[in-house]
């Protein structure tokens, strides 16, 4: 039965149908979350003792830093499934997560800078966790880069899934980077293993704005996925009755 | 040893993709110390930096056409379905291009690190690093360049460049740990077993993309 369920699924006919229905609530019900987050940690919650009110730009940066690693891996996996598999849809999904992710990276990126003014009394440092962030970022354009030089979408494809399951090497480089090196860049207060090292005054509002802004940018994800399946499937018959 | 010969004859014949990165490494090399106050302590404090990216560089210019010839008169289709494996050509392909470039460029280092630094430890130990580094590098960019196999060699060392920073990074880090005289075998051995799963997984990757390409 869930063989049955993800074959049909894996059309990207069912798949464009089945998202409609869903995205739009899952986007309000994200921006709502992702809002009510927001004013509870910038309003409500107390001020850090050591960074003062600078911390709280943690509800932007956070969610955006977990999701471009998190992004490059449901890429390196859904290229896996297409390789294997030759699910398209796998590798719709594939080229539709890459400038997102490059998004997500880049805000990261941008408001790790901003957070580095007042707390480390620069905008960039060239430290592990910084730098393989920005390799990460390079790499999202890479790939975009990659699969637009070809015209011949189903090669694109094949290259784009090799090079994203090659570059997923970055993911525990950046994971693990604030604990191999001696970095700038704080380690990990939430793990999966220990206490969270931060206040749950802090830490709820921030586990909201994650919840939130990680439905934000599948909502994305699914806009970009619609888009490409249109486009490579706008010589089906079944777009019309969709259009 | 059929293939490796044909290989080496090859890549003998076209004086060009031999030489022509050694000579961009030996260049780059002579270049950097016009370019800083003539000091020992002034030139010292790039040196490894400069010497680490011109290996980039050379290794980059080395795989620059490594398989545009064969793909263009055909040769590449006809390895594809020959009994030998794939990946194996591509494996022979690295190596020889390791041995007539790699190799040269890591002997240079060594004789620039000698002369910049006047210090044998150090130097015997830039080869070592050299050699690995070069073998690790002269595969990323094969990879760059097979997905990018008729799109020109830029974009492809675009696209695998990210993949060689971290490898930069190790190199910095080691040069610190030479120089303090603390764990730089950890990150030789660190660099090996990085070597030790490019040189197997490289030329397997790069199969399949030329196979995709082929198709």
């Amino acid at each position: 039965m869930i063989k049955k369920f993800i074959h049909q699924f894996a059309s990207p006919k069912t798949y464009l149908f089945q998202v409609e229905r869903a995205y739009k609530f899952i986007l309000y019900f994200s921006i709502i979350i992702y809002i009510l987050s927001l004013v509870w940690g910038l309003l409500f919650t107390q001020e850090d003792f050591v960074q003062g009110n600078s911390y709280r730009i943690i509800y932007l940066h956070v969610p955006a830093s977990f999701l471009s690693q998190s992004l490059y891996i449901s890429m390196a996996i859904a290229s896996f499934v297409y390789l294997v598999w030759r699910v398209k849809l796998a590798a719709y999904l594939v080229i539709s997560i890459a400038p997102i992710g490059a998004l997500t990276t880049f805000i990261a990126l941008t408001s790790g800078s901003i957070w580095g003014i007042p707390t480390w009394g620069t905008w960039w440092q060239w430290d592990a966790r910084i730098t393989s962030t920005l390799i990460l970022f390079i790499m999202y354009l890479g790939l975009i880069s990659l699969h637009t030089s070809f015209s011949n979408y189903e090669k694109a494809d094949k290259l784009l899934s090799w090079l994203a399951i090659v570059g997923a090497i970055n993911i525990p480089l950046i994971k693990k980077s604030v604990d191999w090196w001696s970095t700038l860049h704080q380690p990990a207060s939430i793990t999966l293993t220990d206490k969270p090292a931060i206040d749950p005054s802090m830490l709820y509002p921030l586990i909201g704005s994650m919840i939130g802004f990680f439905g934000i940018i599948i909502c994305l994800v699914i806009i970009s996925s619609k888009y490409q399946i249109l486009l490579r499937e706008k010589n089906k018959s079944w777009i019309k009755d969709y259009v | 040893m059929k293939l490796l010969n044909l290989e080496i004859i090859k890549l003998k014949k076209k004086t060009r993709s031999w030489l022509g990165p050694i000579l961009v490494f030996w260049l780059i090399m002579i270049a950097y110390p016009l370019t800083v106050e003539l000091s020992k302590e002034n030139i010292e404090v790039g040196f490894f930096s400069v010497l680490w990216i011109s290996i980039l560089l050379s290794m980059m210019f080395a795989t620059e056409d490594i398989f545009t010839e064969d793909y263009n008169d055909g040769s590449l289709e006809q390895t594809l379905i020959n009994d030998a494996p794939f990946a194996y050509y591509v494996g022979v392909k690295v190596l020889i291009h390791w041995l007539l470039i790699g190799i040269p460029v890591s002997i240079l280092s060594f004789i620039f690190s000698l002369g910049t630094t006047e210090d044998l430890f150090l130097s015997l130990l830039i080869l070592p690093f050299s050699i690995m580094s070069s073998y690790i590098f002269l595969n990323l960019f094969v990879l760059g360049n097979a997905l990018s196999l008729n799109k020109g060699s830029a974009l492809g060392a675009i696209i695998t460049l990210p993949l060689a920073l971290p490898i930069l990074i190790v190199l910095g880090k080691s040069i610190v740990a030479i120089q303090l005289e603390i764990n730089y075998l950890g990150f030789m051995f660190l660099l090996l077993g990085s070597l030790s799963i490019i040189i197997v997984t490289v030329p397997i990757v790069v199969s399949f993309i030329i196979k995709a390409h082929l198709e």
